[in-house]
């Protein structure tokens, strides 16, 4: 008996699952911008009706207070208030991460130990800084800061200020502790720091093969790896040399100004068919490469309707955002520095122009070493002098690395602890010493464990940067906040902080993702 | 001690806490020999030949391997490790590692070997367990059976004086079974001293010079596969046999 192969019917469009699903989708879609755009124009017209019509003006306009930290202090117009407490958001941000990193490793790892003091030590840190809101830690923080005496310009002796601090491994007069906060020697930045970065940048290039140069002549068994040492120590050598040689690095300053009058003075017609070619571009790239991926030796895979889908959606954007890019010269001009955004002009232009100036063959120390002083008519530590960690800095930043590092802690233990046993016996029974099985097996497989959920808390740390309102930290929202109390304008504020917080948690989320894919193990 | 041990246990006393695994193992074993231990789950049949490359601490008794004595000096240990190799019953491959990582992991950085020569040998190895073409791939990516073999290629990367195998086939579907035995009978016919912790009487009777038989911590009885099978002495012992053979 034989039948005819019968090739499956498709079912009517209002059955299709695929049909239904990417529908469904994009009718949510246009319900969601519905609804904002209503509630935005809502809110407009309200806002109107009280003579509070809703505008950006304040962006370039200036503004009429100080901020109490940051590049500057006096920002010249709303937009610079807002970028001072974006700067001030990400100063807390990045070195959180950083100490929140280092301390939670040792934490996970001290809750491993044998050694039942340091054990019980770590167990007891965790279980507090994870029970209490870390609202309330920052606010103790900050108390803490205020009960300490206050400085006193002590003017009976010889007239010079003592130091405050009751560390005497220092020399007299290094470090300060106030309510004010505290203050450190520094190396402070000069002219030439620009040129100096520039050298490191080169430098960390030049690690980077020295690192792989090591591992080869390791593996090539030639040579004991030691590829960190050997990185690090290239990285030492150009850090001391541009010390001296970054002037060198001043050839790159009429590069960068000849690149700043290319986007000055090209035509923006170019510029417009360059960006609307490279979404073209783009997404026939995309389209390729999924194209590609189906490719067979037999030929093209069939594509399934969700392909389908997929493939016009990214036509359609790309064809959009190049219609976009021809059509409105304004947003390009603003990107190439030939306009404005929000009245300032910050485009590519300008960012050559800045960096032409700093690359100019400024001579002499990138970095100065200054000690901290005292400025006896505000009583207040010195502007210019050493580093000034202020008070509600230190409240902030402590508050939200303690309580970050008691989660990373955590999940660097459970990420060691799911590493099975057989790991570490099969890796002694080869004969690996201790040292090499924590490098080469553990490590390894627990980090693609512990990488998902630390990079949940780094992201938790970046939003709860937005609790040093309670100190009064300038950071975005501090400023923002200010910005509206004094022109009322909600809205704009508002738009304002959701866009820089998504675009950090999108970063932060781009970046672990990408790791955490490169990290992941092959299975079948 | 003859002069042919290779491994000589006297007197192994373990204990787990209050609860003594080992209860005074004495054992010799010379050059070439392929012993079987058999015995009953729990009997310490694991625990004694991780005692053999440190896995386990034994607390009483000694052991040596080669003419050097097991202790806490990790010279010794280190020394001992590099000549013994180890087979696992849930194979223990690096997962984050492709097979020719896994195998010349501990040549390159325990022996100092060439990464070019480790691979060089990692290839022989493979091809002598049957396998050549899965060099690239993840341990993931193979079946029970193919793990085993890279196993067992891993630890001969070292080329080990004595091989130990703690029921390398009791985690694998039957029908691999055979290609794991097979590479091993292929192994002790090429003169490796093996101690094998298995149930596959088969095998014992095949390629086994000598069987021992476990329970509770003890060696209870020893003698040629062909005693096991025709006249085993210990009432344990033919209890043992009557339920698995
Ligand atoms: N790490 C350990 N801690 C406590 N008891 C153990 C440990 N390892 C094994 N044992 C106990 O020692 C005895 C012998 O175990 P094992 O050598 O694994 O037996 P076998 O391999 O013969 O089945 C068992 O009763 C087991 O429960
Ligand atoms: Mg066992």
């Amino acid at each position: 008996m034989t039948t005819a192969i019968q090739r499956p019917t498709r079912p009517p469009f209002y059955r299709d699952v695929t049909v239904l699903k990417w529908v469904f989708q994009i009718v949510f879609l246009i319900g969601i911008v519905t609804v904002f755009w209503l509630l935005g124009s809502f809110s407009i017209a309200n806002l109107a009706k009280q003579n509070l019509a809703v505008s950006w003006d304040f962006m370039a306009r200036p503004v009429g207070f100080q901020v109490a930290e940051g590049f500057t202090t006096l920002p010249e117009s709303g937009f610079q208030a807002l970028l001072v407490g974006i700067t001030n958001m990400l100063r807390v941000t990045i070195s959180g991460i950083l100490a929140a990193t280092i301390l939670g490793v040792i934490i996970g790892v001290s809750r491993l130990s044998h050694n039942w003091l340091v054990n019980k030590l770590a167990t007891v840190y965790i279980e507090t800084i994870r029970n209490i809101p870390l609202l309330v830690q920052i606010v103790f923080w900050g108390i803490v800061v205020s009960i300490i005496p206050d400085i006193v310009v002590d003017e009976t002796s010889d007239g010079s200020l003592k130091s405050l601090f009751g560390l005497r491994l220092l020399p007299e007069g290094w470090i300060f502790a106030s309510p004010k906060g505290f203050a450190m020697p520094w190396l402070v930045p000069t002219d030439g720091r620009w040129q100096w970065v520039g050298f490191m940048i080169v430098g960390a290039v030049a690690a980077l093969y020295a690192y792989r140069w090591r591992i080869r002549l390791q593996e090539a068994g030639t040579a004991e790896a030691r590829a960190f040492l050997w990185s690090g120590g290239v990285l030492v050598a150009f850090a001391i040399v541009g010390t001296f040689a970054h002037p060198v690095m001043g050839i790159f300053g009429p590069v960068f100004g000849f690149v700043a009058a290319f986007f000055q003075n090209t035509p923006i017609i170019i510029f417009q068919i360059v960006l609307a070619g490279l979404a073209v571009g783009g997404a026939y790239y995309i389209i390729k490469k999924r194209l590609d991926e189906l490719r067979t030796p037999a030929g093209l895979g069939k594509l399934t309707d969700d392909d389908w889908f997929r493939l016009a959606m990214a036509a359609v954007v790309a064809s959009g955002l190049a219609l976009f890019f021809l059509l409105q010269s304004g947003p390009v001009k603003a990107i190439v520095g030939q306009g404005t955004i929000f009245g300032q002009e910050i485009g590519l232009s300008q960012l050559f122009t800045g960096l032409e100036s700093r690359f100019s063959f400024v001579s002499g120390a990138p970095f100065d070493f200054s000690l901290p002083a005292i400025d006896g008519r505000f009583n207040n530590y010195a502007a210019d002098a050493g580093h000034v960690i202020t008070r509600a800095y230190f409240a902030l930043w402590i508050g939200v690395v303690l309580y970050t590092a008691a989660f990373i802690g955590e999940a660097v233990r459970a990420g060691v602890l799911a590493v099975p046993k057989g790991q570490t016996e099969a890796g002694f029974a080869v004969g690996l010493r201790r040292s090499q099985l924590l490098r080469m097996i553990v490590l390894p497989q627990a980090f693609r464990i512990i990488l998902p959920p630390v990079g949940n808390q780094y992201l938790n740390l970046a939003k709860n940067t937005s609790l040093g309102i309670a100190v009064a930290y300038p950071d975005i929202v501090q400023v923002g906040q200010t910005i509206f109390n004094q022109t009322g304008q909600t809205i704009p504020i508002v738009i304002s902080w959701m866009a820089w917080y998504s675009f950090v948690s999108l970063t932060l989320s781009a970046i672990v993702n990408r790791w955490n894919k490169k990290l992941k193990l092959v299975e079948r | 001690m003859t002069d042919q041990a290779i491994i000589d246990c006297r007197g192994v006393k373990k204990w787990f806490g209050d609860f003594q695994a080992l209860r005074g193992v004495d054992l010799e074993v010379t050059k070439g020999e392929v012993v079987v231990i058999i015995g009953p789950s729990g009997s310490g049949k694991s625990t004694f030949i991780r005692c053999i490359n440190r896995l386990e601490v034994h607390q009483e008794g000694q052991i040596f391997v080669d003419g050097i004595e097991l202790t806490n000096d990790v010279r010794n240990i280190e020394a001992i490790r590099k000549d013994v190799g180890m087979v696992f019953q849930s194979f223990n491959l690096f997962p984050h590692l492709t097979i020719m990582q896994n195998i010349t992991l501990a040549p390159i950085w325990v022996k100092k070997q060439s990464k070019s020569e480790a691979e060089a040998y990692g290839r022989e190895l493979l091809e002598r367990v049957g396998i050549p073409e899965q060099a690239d791939k993840y341990p993931g990516q193979l079946s029970g059976g193919q793990q085993q073999r890279v196993a067992i290629a891993r630890a001969l990367a070292m080329k080990p004086q004595i091989m130990l195998f703690d029921e390398p086939t009791s985690a694998l579907d039957p029908e691999m079974v055979k290609e794991v035995l097979d590479a091993m009978k292929e192994l002790a016919k090429e003169g490796m001293t093996m101690i094998v912790v298995t149930h596959e009487m088969g095998f014992a009777r095949e390629v086994a010079d000598r069987v021992l038989f476990f329970d509770y911590g003890q060696l209870v009885e020893a003698g040629t596969p062909e005693h096991f099978f025709t006249n085993p002495q210990h009432d344990r012992t033919k209890l043992f046999l009557s339920q698995i053979l």
